[in-house]
């Protein structure tokens, strides 16, 4: 199946070629936006294939089956792939629009689509791990763009935490190859259930602790405000709305899908520190004043709930997870895209964005909870429903006093561009129609879900 | 052997974790880097089998052939992401003066300080009290180049957004 190649050698070809050209040159930019949105044309061909035929596999090279690596592309990776190419072109034009100041973003964010579109598509263990190394590499030259002493700050501790993390997964990998004798997933997953109990709680817990860096979860979050609060806009939309999926895929992947007895017995540590994320991130977003940093406590309770949602598992928790990723993720791309402009259409945008975190129907951000709401009570799990209604004033209290401080009061008129303010009209509109006609999103998530095995006994 | 491997591991962990609580950024990028090779060398003790180099013609057991391939591709990813460490420290150094995490932190405080006052100078504004605010954004930009942490000069106003 050739086309599985077809994404990750676009990206691949685009981002060498892009490299050695001036990105500040706006058709430059203009360019990159038509390689990524190629890329996006043939990820969405690729969505075709595999909803209708099912899992879809190439060997790469040609070789045979169990030595040769292989490209495995199921509904759960398209669905992630379908997310991030999205926001990092809605990240992208914005930028564009803007004017690029540094010349080799275009190339970067197109280098961090070929980590992610790789990531989502490989079958092999240790192939994620490089793509995963491939992506992070551009997040950490991403993060100084705009050379501010702040940012240079950012972008080194954001490089010494996430480093830590990606070395854990790398232990983890020799682990479980020790372990099971395999690289390839699919062996990994037969083999598994043969693994000692010790070694593989182990080997789950790195690969836990790893993804959760990514995320930012409760304890492993100090590193994401200062990075997000001092970046600019269209680098935090990256970095929240494309690169933190790395942490749910892994953990999806991972956790649900190659460890699942594992999975069941840490349920409980999951759920204990997603409910921790969720109330310490509600708690220190309410207290804070600069946008920026608002949205990145936000975005560390947020992803508590798509925690919980694992933990708790089964074909609907997980659907719940990854509905709630796919949301998550559109929401903070036209929040941190928007909150730092003016005028009156970035203002209602603004507001469908905040709605959204809040969940109020009928914008999309609704759809999330709902799943959530229907886990909790079809696995009679009252502390969860509290905790969602919980979870959610807070961040109906934050949005809105962010909104207040932001749009309501008279500031500095800084002016927007007419192209911009369309760009996140589309977006908030986006978010309103997903909204108001939920069902193709809800058979994707559903279906995406449907790879995972079932949850155990 | 297995013992010597662990043992191996366990003292590149421990020095490279002792060394990234230094203040030092360049005692910090060596310790990633320990803790890098680490993991390296875990890679290659997790093989699953030990003996002569895997070379055809085979010459009885032969050691792993996968851990070694693994184990080099890690290399060449720690060695590039140390190189953009040493880069980036290198204009941390341009635009601070100074190497030291204390001094870098110190910098971070200011300037949330600076952006807390910013906002309710603002706040503050919009409640027809310029010239306070006038008085906030001057003592703010007062504060410019203070290393110590003494408490924010606008505190006395954050009264004024409630």
């Amino acid at each position: 199946m050739i086309l599985i190649a077809l994404p990750l050698a676009i990206l691949w070809f685009g981002g060498v070629i892009l490299a050695l050209l001036d990105g500040t040159i706006r058709w430059v930019g203009w360019l990159a936006v038509g390689i990524l949105a190629s890329a996006l044309g043939a990820t969405v061909l690729l969505a075709r294939e595999v909803l209708d035929h099912g899992t879809q596999e190439m060997r790469l090279g040609g070789w045979d089956a169990g030595i040769g690596i292989a490209l495995r592309v199921d509904a759960l990776g398209i669905v992630f792939a379908l997310l991030s190419l999205t926001v990092l072109l809605c990240a992208l034009s914005f930028e564009t629009l803007e004017g690029i100041g540094a010349r080799i973003f275009p190339s970067l964010t197109l280098f961090m689509a070929l980590g992610l579109t790789g990531i989502f598509f490989t079958g092999d263990a240790f192939n994620f791990y490089v793509f995963f190394e491939i992506s992070m590499i551009a997040a950490y030259v991403m993060a100084s763009y705009g050379e501010t002493p702040r940012q240079f700050r950012a972008a080194f501790l954001f490089i010494v935490v996430n480093l830590l993390g990606s070395v854990l997964f790398l232990i983890a990998i020799a682990g479980i190859y020790h372990t099971t004798g395999w690289l390839d997933m699919e062996k990994i997953r037969a083999q598994m259930p043969l693994v000692a109990e010790n070694p593989a709680i182990l080997t789950a817990t790195l690969i836990f602790v790893a993804f959760s860096i990514k995320l930012g979860l409760f304890p492993f979050h100090f590193w994401l405000p200062a990075v997000y609060t001092g970046t600019r806009p269209a680098v935090a939309a990256i970095l929240s709305g494309a690169l933190a999926n790395i942490g749910s895929y892994g953990i999806l992947r991972f956790g649900a899908d190659l460890f699942p007895r594992e999975l069941k017995e840490g349920a409980t540590v999951l759920i204990v520190l997603g409910t921790a994320s969720i109330v310490y991130g509600g708690i220190q977003a309410v207290a804070r004043h600069t946008p920026n940093e608002v949205l990145a406590y936000s975005a560390i309770g947020q992803v508590g709930y798509i925690l919980i949602a694992i933990a708790i598992g089964g074909k609907a928790g997980y659907a719940a997870a990854i509905l709630y990723t796919v949301l998550n993720a559109l929401n903070k791309t036209l929040l941190f895209l928007s909150v730092n402009l003016r005028g009156w259409v970035i203002g209602s945008a603004f507001a469908i964005g905040a709605f959204s975190v809040a969940g109020v129907p009928p914008v999309a951000g609704f759809l999330g909870k709902l799943g959530l709401f229907e886990v909790a009570v079809d696995n009679d799990r009252p502390w969860f429903v509290i905790l969602i209604f919980a979870g959610g004033a807070l961040s109906f209290v934050y949005m809105f006093e962010l909104y207040r401080r932001r749009f309501w009061m008279p500031g500095e008129g800084e002016g927007t561009l007419r192209s911009q303010q369309v760009l996140i009209a589309v977006i908030a509109v986006a978010i309103v129609v997903l909204g108001l006609a939920p069902e193709p999103l809800l058979h994707l998530t559903r279906h995406a879900a449907s790879v995972l095995p079932e949850r155990l006994p | 052997m297995t013992i010597v491997f662990s043992a191996a591991v366990a003292i590149l962990f421990g020095a490279g974790a002792y060394l990234v609580l230094k203040r030092d950024l360049i005692r910090l990028i060596a310790g990633m880097v320990l803790i890098g090779n680490a993991a390296n060398l875990f890679i290659m003790s997790a093989a699953l089998r030990r003996g002569s180099a895997a070379v055809i013609p085979f010459d009885g057991t032969f050691s792993d052939p996968v851990v070694q391939s693994m184990t080099l591709t890690a290399i060449v990813i720690s060695f590039s992401i140390t190189a953009l460490m040493l880069a980036l420290t290198y204009r941390v150094y341009g635009s601070h003066d100074s190497m030291d995490i204390v001094q870098l932190s110190l910098a971070e405080e200011e300037q949330s300080e600076l952006e807390e006052q910013d906002d309710d100078a603002r706040d503050v504004a919009a409640l027809d009290d310029a010239d306070d605010a006038e008085a906030i954004r001057e003592r703010g930009a007062g504060a410019d180049r203070r290393y110590d942490a003494s408490p924010p000069a606008g505190d006395g106003v954050n009264g004024g957004d409630t």
